[in-house]
C-alpha cells in the first residue's frame, strides 16, 4: 500500500474507471458495432456492459486477495524473469492505448478542423500536458480523470437537440439479428471500454480499496448508461445505410444542432473532447511508466519523458486511417485476451498458489 | 527527512549559542563605541549626590515625553539600579547583565540606566514612541453593510483589532522574529483546540526556517512561504479587514501578522475562497450565492472572451449565426489588423490605463481613466484601428477582472489571459482548450499550506460545497471545513440552531 496522503477515496474510481472507457471512441463507435447488429446494437451495448461488469468483479477478487498491483503479483507468482516478461505485455499494451487514443484525436482534429494541422507541433503540446499531469503523481492524474468527466458533461446535453428530428420505430423490430451477429457487436463494443485495466496498478493508491469495487461497477454503468444514449439517438436519427457512410456518426449528429449565437456546434465538441481524452492518455501513461518504475526501479520522473518521446515518436510515424483502425483492431484483440482471459487465469493461479504456499508454511 | 530536519535544527541551535557567547564577550564600552556612531544615540551622565547615573537612548526612537515626565523626575531618589522596577511608573522595565539584551532593547527603543560605578547591572525602561496612523475605512475590500475597521502598520494594534473579536483564551499569538537587517515581528495566530496542529507547525516551520534580509510588508512573507512559488497564483488570501482574519482563525485557520504591513494572511486557503467577498457573509444566503456566481462567471469571461473572439475570428467564423455576422463584418471590415494583433493591441491598451492609473495619484488616475477609456477607445474604433465588438469584450473582460475580491487574484487574472491569447490564434479553439487544460492542472498541482487548492471541487467533498461557489445559510454551517482538518468539527450545535425558532401560537 502507498503512503496514505498519495492515496485517493474509494468513490474516485467510480470517475477512474468511466474517464478512460470514454474517450475518442464515442465520437465513432456506432458505425463498427451498427455494421454487424445492425438497429439491435443496443443489446450488444448492454451485453458488453455486464462483461466488463464481470471482468471488473474477477479484477477485484485478485486484486482484494494480493493487496498490491500487478507488476508485483506477477514478480510473487512467476519470479523475476517470467513475471517481469508478462508485466512487460501490460505495459506496452497500455502505452498502445495511449499512442490510439491520441492519434485517433489527431486524426478527428485533422479531418473535422485543421486539415494541415502540423501533427509534431501540436502531438509535442499535448504530450506536454500529459508530461505536466503525470509528473504530479497520481493524485494530480486522478484529478484529471474527475475533471476530465465533470465539466465536459455539458456537451451530452447537446445531443438532445437531435430528438428532435429522431425517429424512433428505427429501433424496431428488436432481435431481428442472430446471436452470433450480436456477438460480433458486443466484441466490437468492448474495444473501447478496456482501458479500465489500469485499476490493476492503482489498486494500492486507494483508500480502503475494498470498498472502491461498487464504485467501479458503477463507473461502468455509466459509461454504458453514455453510450447507450448516444447509440439509441443515432438509430433513431439516422438510417441503417446513412450509418454505414458515417465514420463519426456523433460528430455528423452534432451538425443538426442550432443555437441563437452558435452553429456548428462539433466545433465545440471537439475542441472540449480534448478534457475527455486527456485522463485517457495520462493514466495509461501513468500506469505504464509506474510499471517500468516498479520493474527496474528508475525514477518515475526520468521515465515519463522516455515514455513521452517514445509516444510522440509512434504518433509521427502512424499515418492514414487503415493504419489507425489496424492498430485499433490488433489492440482490441490483444486487450480482450488480456482482461478476459489472461486476467481470470492468474486469478485462479493466484489463488492456487497462495493456498499452496500456506500450506506449506503450515506443515512446515 | 524527519531526521534530517532535527539535525539541521540542532546545528542553528548550536550556531546561535556560539553567536550568543561571542556577544556576552564584549564590553559596554565597545557597544557604547559602536553606538555613538550614529548621531541620534544620546548618553548623558546625571551626577546625584551619592551616586552618578548615565542614561542612553536613541533619541529618534522613545518618546521624549516619558523621558521627562516618567523617568528622570524619579531618578533623583534611586538607591540602586535593582530597585528601577518599584521606583518608576512604567510596566516594562528590565534588569539585565547581558550587554547584548542591552543591545537590543535600545534599538527597540528602550531608554538605558546604569550606575556608573557599577556597570554590573544595567537597567532598561520601555519609552518607545507609538507612531502608527488612526485605523481607518478599508479601502481594498470596502464593504457596504459590516464593519469598516482596516489593519494598519502597528502590530499591537492589529492583534488588537483581532483579538476584541475573539475574548477567549485559547486564541493563540506567536511572535517570531524574522529579517536579519529588518528584525521584523510576525505574529501567527490560531485558536489552540481548532486549529489542525499539523498546519499551526507547517506555517511556524517555515516562517523560522526563512533566511531572509529584510522584510517589508505581509506579501513577501506570502511570496517565501507559499508551496509553490513560481505559481502566478497566490495560495495565501491577503486581506485587511480583521473581521475576516477573525473569521477565518474561528474557522480553524491559521493567520499571519506582520509588523509594518497593514495586511493579513490567511491559510490554507482555496481557490474558491478569492471570488468570496467578505460581505458574502453579511448578506442574505441567496443574495450572498448570486453575487459570488456572478464574480466565478466573470473570472471565466475574462480570461475566456478575448481568446474565443480571436479563435473564431481567425479559424472558427463558420460558427457565427448567420445574423450575427453582419454585426462583425460591419464591425470589422475597415479594420487592417489581423485579429490577434487588434486583440493584443486593445489588452495591452488596458493593462497600460491600469498601470497608469495605479501608479498616479488618486484624482489625477481619474481623469487618466476617462481620457484613456473614452477618448482613446472612440478614436481608436473612428480611426478604424480596432472593431467596436473588440473594444467592448475587451472593456468588459477588464471590468469582470476587477470584480474579484482579493487584489492580488484579479492580477493573475489580467496574466493569464495573454497565454491564452496566443494559444487561440495558434490553434483557435483547440488552442484555448489546451491552455485551459494547463490551467487546470496546475490549479489541481498547487496547495496551500500542504492543503489540496482546488477543494472542495477536487478531491470532491459534497461538505465544503456549503461555503464555496454559494453559500449557503448559517443554519446549515454547523461544521467546520474539512479543508482545514480541524482538531474540533463542530461550530455549533446544528440540531439545536434549527429548533430554536419562536414558539409557534
Amino acid at each position: 500500500m502507498e503512503e496514505k496522503q498519495k492515496q485517493i477515496s474509494p468513490f474516485l474510481v467510480f470517475f477512474l474507471v468511466h474517464s478512460v472507457q470514454v474517450g475518442v471512441g464515442v465520437l465513432g463507435f456506432q458505425r463498427i458495432i451498427m455494421k454487424s447488429a445492425g438497429n439491435d446494437a443496443w443489446i450488444a451495448v448492454i451485453a458488453a456492459g455486464i462483461s466488463i461488469n464481470v471482468a471488473i468483479m474477477i479484477m477485484y477478487l485478485l486484486l482484494n486477495k494480493q493487496q498490491k498491483d500487478l507488476i508485483d503479483i506477477h514478480k510473487d507468482l512467476f519470479g523475476k524473469w517470467i513475471g517481469g516478461f508478462f508485466s512487460l505485455i501490460w505495459i506496452i499494451y497500455w502505452l498502445v492505448i495511449g499512442i490510439v487514443v491520441l492519434r485517433s484525436y489527431i486524426e478527428i482534429v485533422q479531418v473535422w478542423v485543421f486539415p494541415l494541422i502540423n501533427i509534431m507541433m501540436f502531438s509535442i503540446i499535448i504530450l506536454g500536458l500529459v508530461y505536466y499531469n503525470v509528473t504530479g503523481g497520481f493524485r494530480v492524474v486522478a484529478g484529471i480523470s474527475f475533471l476530465g468527466v465533470v465539466i465536459p458533461f455539458y456537451i451530452f446535453l447537446s445531443f438532445l437537440f437531435p430528438i428532435e428530428y429522431a425517429n424512433f420505430r428505427n429501433l424496431l423490430p428488436v432481435w431481428n439479428h442472430s446471436v452470433k451477429e450480436l456477438s460480433i457487436a458486443t466484441k466490437d463494443m468492448m474495444l473501447g471500454l478496456l482501458g479500465f485495466s489500469t485499476l490493476l496498478m492503482y489498486y494500492p493508491y486507494i483508500k480502503h480499496p475494498k470498498k472502491s469495487q461498487k464504485w467501479a461497477h458503477f463507473g461502468n454503468l455509466l459509461t454504458i448508461g453514455i453510450y447507450l444514449f448516444i447509440l439509441i439517438i443515432t438509430i433513431a436519427f439516422f438510417s441503417d445505410k446513412q450509418v454505414s457512410k458515417q465514420i463519426w456518426a456523433t460528430l455528423s449528429m452534432w451538425k443538426i444542432v442550432e443555437l441563437p449565437f452558435i452553429e456548428r456546434i462539433e466545433y465545440i465538441g471537439i475542441t472540449s473532447w480534448i478534457l475527455i481524452i486527456l485522463p485517457n492518455i495520462c493514466l495509461s501513461v501513468w500506469a505504464a511508466s509506474k510499471g517500468i518504475q516498479k520493474m527496474f526501479h528508475f525514477h518515475l520522473n526520468k521515465v515519463i519523458p522516455v515514455i513521452l518521446i517514445l509516444l510522440l515518436f509512434a504518433t509521427v510515424t502512424i499515418q492514414g486511417r487503415e493504419t489507425i483502425d489496424k492498430l485499433n483492431q490488433y489492440l482490441a484483440i490483444v486487450g480482450l485476451g488480456l482482461v478476459f482471459i489472461y486476467v481470470p487465469i492468474l486469478t485462479v493461479l493466484s489463488f492456487f498458489f497462495t493456498k499452496k504456499r500456506k500450506g506449506n508454511t503450515g506443515n512446515g | 527527512m524527519r531526521l534530517r530536519r532535527q539535525r539541521r535544527r540542532l546545528n542553528k541551535r548550536i550556531e546561535k549559542e556560539k553567536e550568543k557567547e561571542k556577544e556576552k564577550d564584549e564590553s559596554i564600552e565597545s557597544l557604547f563605541q559602536q553606538l555613538n556612531g550614529s548621531n541620534d544615540f544620546t548618553l548623558s551622565t546625571l551626577p546625584y549626590e551619592e551616586h552618578t547615573l548615565s542614561i542612553g537612548y536613541y533619541s529618534t526612537l522613545i518618546d521624549s515625553e516619558i523621558l521627562h515626565r516618567d523617568i528622570f523626575p524619579f531618578l533623583k531618589d534611586l538607591d540602586a539600579i535593582s530597585s528601577l522596577p518599584t521606583l518608576l511608573p512604567i510596566e516594562e522595565i528590565i534588569l539585565t547583565t547581558d550587554i547584548s539584551v542591552v543591545r537590543d532593547n535600545l534599538l527597540k527603543g528602550y531608554t538605558l540606566i546604569f550606575d556608573v560605578n557599577n556597570l554590573n547591572l544595567f537597567g532598561l525602561v520601555k519609552s518607545d514612541v507609538d507612531k502608527t496612523r488612526q485605523v481607518s475605512l478599508p479601502e481594498v475590500e470596502f464593504s457596504v453593510v459590516g464593519p469598516k475597521e482596516s489593519f494598519v502598520e502597528s502590530l499591537d494594534t492589529n492583534i488588537n483589532l483581532v483579538r476584541k473579536r475573539l475574548p477567549i483564551p485559547e486564541f493563540v499569538s506567536k511572535e517570531l522574529i524574522i529579517g536579519k537587517l529588518s528584525k521584523t515581528r510576525v505574529s501567527v495566530l490560531y485558536i489552540q483546540g481548532v486549529a489542525n496542529e499539523e498546519n499551526i507547525h507547517t506555517v511556524i516551520q517555515r516562517l523560522t526556517d526563512l533566511d531572509f534580509d529584510q522584510i517589508t510588508d505581509s506579501s513577501m512573507i506570502t511570496q517565501l512561504i507559499q508551496d509553490n512559488q513560481n505559481s502566478p497564483f497566490p495560495q495565501l488570501i491577503d486581506t485587511e479587514r480583521p473581521d475576516r482574519i477573525a473569521t477565518a482563525v474561528a474557522e480553524g485557520k491559521i493567520a499571519i501578522l506582520v509588523d509594518g504591513a497593514p495586511h493579513g494572511l490567511i491559510g490554507p486557503t482555496t481557490i474558491f475562497e478569492f471570488f468570496s467577498a467578505f460581505e458574502d457573509y453579511y448578506l442574505n444566503w441567496l443574495v450572498a450565492s448570486f453575487f459570488r456566481l456572478v464574480r466565478f462567471f466573470a473570472v471565466l469571461f475574462s480570461i475566456l472572451a478575448t481568446p474565443i473572439y480571436v479563435a473564431v475570428l481567425t479559424y472558427h467564423y463558420e460558427l457565427i449565426p448567420k445574423d450575427m455576422v453582419a454585426t462583425l463584418v460591419t464591425s470589422r471590415s475597415a479594420i487592417p489588423l489581423p485579429p490577434i494583433l487588434e486583440a493584443l493591441v486593445l489588452e495591452l491598451a488596458i493593462e497600460l490605463l491600469r498601470e497608469a492609473g495605479a501608479r498616479l495619484p488618486t484624482k489625477v488616475g481619474q481623469t487618466i481613466g476617462i481620457v484613456g477609456g473614452i477618448v482613446i477607445g472612440t478614436a481608436s474604433v473612428e480611426a478604424g484601428l480596432t472593431s467596436n465588438v473588440l473594444l467592448i469584450i475587451v472593456a468588459l473582460a477588464a471590468l469582470a477582472s476587477f470584480t474579484t475580491p482579493v487584489y492580488q487574484m484579479g492580477n493573475t487574472i489580467r496574466l493569464i489571459r495573454f497565454p491564452f491569447l496566443l494559444m487561440a490564434h495558434y490553434m483557435g479553439f483547440i488552442g484555448v482548450a489546451i491552455s485551459f487544460c494547463y490551467l487546470l492542472i496546475h490549479l489541481l498541482k498547487l496547495t496551500s499550506l500542504g492543503r489540496p487548492f482546488l477543494e472542495p471541487f477536487y478531491p470532491p467533498r459534497v461538505q465544503d460545497f456549503k461555503d464555496a461557489l454559494i453559500r449557503l445559510p448559517y443554519s446549515l454551517q454547523s461544521k467546520r471545513p474539512i479543508q482545514e482538518q480541524t482538531e474540533d468539527t463542530m461550530r455549533f450545535n446544528g440540531d439545536k440552531a434549527k429548533k430554536k425558532a419562536d414558539p409557534k401560537k
